[in-house]
């Protein structure tokens, strides 16, 4: 599995301002939940893939088909069965069959709207665009700072796995119990080395005046142009259009 | 409360945060390949961390699980859903280290068997609370029902954080005592809270999770009055969102 799904090439997705992708994004996942009707949600995902395919991400979508197409086909089935009964009859198979692919298309746009946004934009990116948008320098600071970790951590565990392996420990025998608690010997050792590494670092942190108390400054960044702007529009565009269609009564199947 | 706004104020429990985090989430990554729901939810041996973490680092532990949850979520989809997500971990491991300090003063080590009728108590709850918090979460986006999701998310919690926390805290905690990097020891320790305080806060705690966990299954499954059972999310929303309050005021308490 790769540890990110950035792409790192240039597309007009990609120069956009963190702030105005984060922002459309939001603007997305409003409209597709707004909507349960398999027509207009299919249409949704349809323009996403679209977004997706001009900034040159379709390869991210390809690469986690593992989870995009099974997670349609199950999501369909479960709500064709779970669809909410009425009081009125029996349940109508084909209304909740409808209902189930609207719901399974509503995922796919969460999904692939969120993927598009992970393929386009740096952790940095992100943080960024978190700060402006009111969340706290540390919380950024640290959500980066974590990212940053997992692959140092993620590696430590492969090698102590196999240290401890060498050593005769046998993860593929046992009850669900035994496996999980022989994992132990894994965690622990990679655990005290996070520890060590998280005293020097808030030591280099306190050193470099982390915690002085004083105005942070930070590298001027460039605002957000007219095409950031566009991408807002549309985004809100295409918000309003769902609104109006669900005050029409367009695009609902049931109440929720 | 406050301990959870004040220790963004120390580097080293932002640190230690930031380790909880991206622990929690190297754990969580290489099982997504293992689903139980796909795109939802995935066999997570990882869900001990945030408990384990919860008894050594303390409220770090609860921006961590939330945090770490989140980055998680950045390798398996990213969406609305996963602002429960964030809110589920946060109460996950919220709840333990609470529960237990209000109710015990020896070490979140169980041995005698009160220890570990304790320990499942509040293992208990904190999964409880995520539980309801993901599954209300993902049945009102439309993901999956909470009769389904929350039962899951109860069960993969429970076993994994039961079966390998008291492993790892019985190997840990004596160690991050000794270097001095428990909460505690990091944050300066709290006043003392009266008795009274706290038999109300493990109530309220143990109460909202009671009733936002079975009441939702009840809710899920058709037992509502006819007034709330016009509109499933709605009547679903009428009995957890209650219940996750109760047990949120609760904590907050302790």
């Amino acid at each position: 599995m790769a540890l990110s799904l950035y792409l790192d090439h240039p597309s007009w997705l990609h120069r956009r301002h963190p702030v105005a992708k984060v922002l459309a994004l939001g603007w997305l996942f409003v409209a597709a939940f707004l909507l349960d009707h398999p027509a207009p949600l299919g249409l949704l995902l349809v323009l996403v893939l679209a977004a997706t395919a001009s900034a040159r991400a379709l390869s991210v979508l390809h690469q986690m088909r593992w989870l995009l197409l099974p997670v349609f086909v199950f999501t369909t089935i479960i709500w064709t069965v779970f669809y909410p009964a009425t009081a009125d009859g029996p349940v109508d198979r084909w209304v909740a069959f409808r209902y189930g692919l609207g719901m399974a298309l509503r995922l796919e746009t969460f999904l692939a709207t969120g993927f598009v946004f992970l393929a386009t934009t740096t952790i940095e990116e992100f943080a960024f665009a978190l700060s402006r948008l009111g969340v706290p320098y540390r919380a950024g600071f640290v959500l980066t700072l974590a990212f940053r970790l997992v692959p140092v951590f993620l590696d430590a565990a492969l090698t102590v796995r196999d240290a401890q392996r060498c050593r005769g420990l046998d993860f593929t025998t046992g009850n669900v119990a035994t496996r999980i608690a022989r994992y132990a010997p894994v965690i622990v050792p990679v655990f005290i080395g996070g520890l060590r590494r998280a005293d020097q670092m808030a030591f280099a942190l306190e050193v470099r005046g982390f915690s002085a108390g004083r105005p942070r400054t930070s590298l001027p960044r460039p605002g957000m142009d007219g095409s950031d702007l566009l991408l807002l529009g549309v985004g809100g565009a295409i918000t309003a259009v769902v609104v109006a269609l669900r005050v029409a009564g367009i695009g609902r199947l049931v109440a929720q | 409360m406050h301990e959870l706004t004040r220790m963004w104020r120390n580097t080293r429990m932002v640190v230690l945060t930031a380790m909880c985090a991206s622990f929690y989430a190297a754990v969580l990554i290489p099982f997504m390949v293992v689903p139980i729901i796909p795109g939802v939810t995935h066999f997570r041996p990882a869900n001990a961390l945030p408990v384990v973490c919860s008894f050594l680092f303390g409220p770090a532990a609860v921006w961590g699980a939330a945090i770490g949850n989140l980055i998680g979520d950045f390798f398996a989809g990213l969406g609305p859903g996963d602002l429960f997500g964030f809110v589920g971990n946060f109460l996950y491991a919220l709840a333990p280290y609470r529960l237990w300090r209000a109710c015990a003063t020896g070490d979140p080590v169980p041995k005698t068997a009160g220890a570990w009728a304790l320990f499942v108590v509040v293992v208990a709850t904190g999964a409880g609370l995520c539980a309801a918090t993901v599954g209300f979460g993902l049945q009102v986006l439309g993901f999956v029902p909470f009769a389904v999701l929350a039962n899951v998310v109860l069960v993969n919690n429970c076993v994994t954080a039961l079966v390998l926390a008291p492993l790892l805290l019985a190997v840990l905690y004596p160690r991050v005592r000794r270097v001095r990097l428990l909460y505690d020891d990091v944050i300066g320790p709290r006043p003392a809270l009266s008795r009274a305080r706290r038999a109300l806060g493990v109530g309220l705690a143990l109460a909202g999770a009671l009733v936002a966990f079975g009441g939702g299954n009840l809710a899920a499954a058709g037992a509502l009055p006819p007034s709330l059972a016009a509109s499933p999310n709605l009547g679903l929303a009428a009995i957890v969102l209650p219940g996750l309050t109760l047990a949120a005021v609760g904590l907050v308490l302790l």
